[in-house]
């Protein structure tokens, strides 16, 4: 062995220290951000399919957006529409057909010139052209015009109450745009939210940035509505599709924020320290299954509900969302404290009987037929949802086949209704019921198209006075039980996650970041 | 010498052409409609038609193909559904984090892989054999997601010096991406390092075992010039291949590490084009990588001939 000096081996040992500290320091400067900074970072499911706001109904496209659109209309803390860029609610006409609107005075745009009725005349247009929401709109109008400096009339064909709400619904948004904006596809993004659209890098981020000349409303601050301010003055929206990565991201405090977590993270989000808060939005949204009442074997309505008997939602919930902090097993379509809470038609909710379902199906003249439940793995709980419920089918006697396929693919085929029996989806729980599920109106998957349904939307839409249409959605839900077009299976929260620094941050379905700080 | 290039650039020539027509066939046989996605929950039938006009959708197969390969053959790869730009402007601004995370997880892999893979041979049959060739069997069965998440928790979370995810803030410089590829690097560069320690170990096993060698060892030579100098360099033609297939592999897009570790690379850009069927840039991706794939496998060609002059080209 040769001999090594023993002062060179100190050498040595000097130079690894100094560069493994200097390695150290390196990592640390680079991770280390304690200079004040007035940027978000904020950690959602994928990359927004557009940044059209209108183009899709997709909530991704309307979170991002609704920071730069804004609306006519909006919803607060409880739900109540509410104005934003309209000066109050409008007036209707005793027939319920001519709605005039009232622009508050003095709103800037981004490209700095001030909105004009004619632009929300320009902008309505387009969504009723091009949003599948704006369309449903359409069928009832008669003409939308400008009406001098400020207003902009609506005539309807027949009365439609829920125009206000849809108008105001940030998903497959009525956005309000600068009328020489307009195009298709969209080339730029002028609109009059606190935020301005910054830069788009597809896979890495979409940047807004603070609109200096914001004209907020005077109103406190209520869910959507009220005063807006941008406080933070760059928000970074980063597509992290791995949801596991979301929940690291959070727990290391790289994300402001972190959308739609797996429910398994609550208890680490919990025992972090306080490095990351974990946030619960209850009544988040619903699965719900949806049945083919034209073609094939659940287009029988007797079996439909002998389906309805054999299937238990609570365990089905059990199984798609695990602790019972997320969701809950109730049979009205809207929770409690909702204008649209109703009790009807909730005892054929969550039955899970065999017997009684196989005597049904029996009487319905089912004879062994395969019914083709549709389902993805996008979403586990889907995928977990519907294994049982086959298990469940199973035991009463059906015969199940499960077409387990990508999300892409689901959502084409189930436009085919020689294809499915059953598929498995899940929504948004909105503020008015006939913004979802789809299959409320007219052509959507399942083709529901009876004369029950029709009678009992026609009162509900045509009904102005809030407080009537409460009792008259319940009529509605009773239809649905009546008839099982769709499963409503209950309802699950959502779970998200906020860094400490982030203050003032309020959950909504929707999240935004106007009012909210960095600390 | 020309005879050969020319030989081997119409073979590249074929083999692109049949990837493009299986690329084709394949994304259009797979279910599934960009614009049902695109378009959202809400859509109607009539919406989805209406859109599909507008992007071509509409027409027969082989007058798409058509259209598409007369613009390939333009040089253009046609426009994003979803991203709003033209899908070879979205394949360059993949290409760095790509490119950068090749280079750096190769240059991981062949720093672990090469030396380990000599010792291993040379003390054939000992611990420290038995030791890398088991490290090396572990490597090439963990799977990537699972490393990067522990890598991730242990060196992102708990200490803190690298970021979970994503390829630096919006206005990074070159240090803070590098930076923000560290991790994945690793996980890459230490499973690649697996295939990379036993190709090392076998082909010096090889040549350890040759008359030259125990000639040069009978000359006297000290063992050091005899293994890295006489072995090495006739041991090293496997090696470059299995290196270059590696780089290749992962320019084609590090799929599963891209998706865990959040990073804008040609990978996640594939993964995500194929879940929503944006159909050109499936196609203009699969096509660019497969002209990557065939350079590479042409240079390590090349390289053969560098490293070992019995290698003849033409």
């Amino acid at each position: 062995m040769p001999m090594i000096d023993l002062s060179s081996r100190r050498t040595l040992l000097r130079h690894a220290l100094i560069g493994a500290s200097a390695v150290a320091a390196l990592l640390a400067g680079a991770t280390a951000s304690s200079q004040p900074r007035n940027h978000a970072t904020l950690a959602m499911v994928a990359e927004p399919q557009t940044l059209d706001p209108m183009a899709s109904t997709a909530d991704l496209v309307g979170t991002i957006m609704q920071h730069v659109y804004e609306t006519l209309y909006t919803f607060d803390a409880k739900w109540n529409v509410v104005p934003m860029l309209a000066e109050s609610l409008p007036k209707v006409s005793a027939d319920g057909k001519t709605y005039s609107i009232t622009l508050r005075k003095g709103v800037m745009l981004h490209s700095g010139r001030e909105l004009t009725p004619d632009d929300v005349v320009a902008s309505l247009q387009r969504w009723m052209e091009q949003s599948p929401r704006g369309k449903a709109v359409a069928k009832e109008l008669d003409s939308i015009k400008p009406k001098g400096a400020l207003g902009v009339e609506i005539v309807l064909k027949a009365p439609y109450a829920p125009l206000v709400s849809q108008l105001a619904l940030p998903s497959g948004m009525a956005a309000i745009m600068a009328k020489e904006s307009i195009a298709t596809p969209l080339a730029s993004y002028v609109g009059t939210g606190p935020y301005k659209f910054k830069e788009r890098k597809p896979d890495q981020f979409v940047l807004l940035t603070r609109f200096d000349k914001y004209s907020a409303r005077k109103e406190p601050a209520s869910g959507y509505g009220g005063k807006r301010e941008a406080a933070i003055e760059e928000l970074r929206f980063v597509p992290v599709p791995n949801a596991n990565t979301r929940v690291e991201g959070a727990l290391a405090g790289q994300y402001d924020f972190a959308d739609l977590l797996p429910v398994e993270a609550l208890s680490r989000l919990e025992k972090s320290g306080g490095k990351s808060v974990p946030i619960l939005t209850p009544s988040f949204g619903f699965p719900y299954l949806v049945l083919n009442t034209k073609e094939g074997v659940v287009a029988n309505q007797a079996l439909r509900q002998a389906i309805q008997i054999a299937i238990g939602e609570g365990e089905m919930l059990a199984a798609g969302f695990g602790d019972t902090r997320f969701f809950v097993a109730e049979g009205n379509h809207f929770p409690k404290g909702s204008p649209y809470y109703s009790t009807a038609g909730t005892d054929q909710y969550n039955q899970r009987n065999a017997n009684k379902a196989k005597a049904a199906a029996e009487k319905a003249g089912y004879k062994g037929e395969a019914v083709r439940i549709l389902t993805s793995r996008q979403y586990d709980f889907h995928y977990n949802m519907a294994l049982l419920m086959a298990e469940q089918m199973k035991r009463a006697g059906f015969k199940v086949e499960m077409n387990v396929v990508d999300w892409a693919t689901l959502v084409q085929r189930r436009n085919d209704s020689k294809l499915w029996d059953i598929y498995v989806t899940h929504s948004g729980i909105f503020p008015e019921p006939m913004l979802s599920p789809p299959q409320l109106g007219d052509g959507a998957p399942g083709w529901w198209s009876t004369p029950a349904k029709q009678a009992a939307l026609a009162a509900f839409n045509q009904e102005p006075d809030p407080a009537k249409r409460g009792a008259l959605w319940g009529k509605v839900q009773q239809v649905v039980y009546d008839e099982v077009p769709y499963i409503n299976v209950g309802k699950f929260n959502g779970l998200s996650a906020k860094s400490p620094a982030l203050e003032n941050y309020q959950a909504a379905t929707w999240p935004f970041f106007w009012n909210a700080r960095i600390k | 010498m020309r005879k050969f290039l020319l030989s081997k650039a119409l073979g590249m020539l074929a083999v692109l052409a049949i990837v493009a027509v299986i690329v084709f066939v394949l994304t259009r046989a797979a279910s599934g409609d960009p614009i049902s996605v695109l378009l959202g929950d809400q859509a109607t039938a009539e919406d989805i038609a209406r859109v599909q006009k507008v992007y071509g959708l509409d027409k027969p197969l082989p007058v798409q193909f058509a259209y598409w390969l007369r613009e390939v053959l333009h040089g253009n790869l046609g426009d994003s559904i979803f991203l709003q730009r033209p899908v070879t402007q979205a394949l360059r601004e993949r290409a760095e984090p790509t490119t950068l995370l090749a280079l750096m997880a190769v240059a991981i892999a062949a720093a672990i892989g090469i030396p380990c893979g000599i010792v291993s041979a040379v003390f054939r049959g000992r611990w420290i054999d038995q030791l890398f060739t088991g490290v090396a069997m572990l490597g090439a069965s963990i799977p990537s997601f699972w490393l990067g998440l522990v890598l991730i928790q242990i060196f992102a979370v708990s200490f803190g010096w690298f970021p979970v995810s994503g390829y630096g803030a919006p206005d990074a410089a070159l240090a803070e991406r590098v930076h923000a590829l560290v991790l994945p690097a690793a996980v890459l560069g230490l499973l690649n390092s697996a295939l990379i320690i036993r190709f090392t170990r076998a082909s010096m096993l090889d040549v350890l075992g040759e008359d030259y060698v125990r000639t040069a060892r009978s000359k006297g030579l000290a063992e050091s010039t005899v293994v890295l100098k006489h072995a090495l360099r006739n041991a090293l033609v496997p090696i470059v291949t299995v290196v270059g297939l590696t780089v290749a592999l992962m320019i084609g897009g590090a799929v599963v590490t891209e998706t865990v570790f959040g990073l804008p690379g040609v990978g996640n850009l594939v993964v995500s084009a194929v879940l929503r069927r944006d159909y050109p840039v499936i196609q203009g991706a699969l096509l660019v990588v497969a002209a990557i794939y065939v350079l590479i496998n042409f240079s390590i060609d090349l390289l053969y001939a560098v490293v070992d002059p019995r290698v003849k080209v033409g």
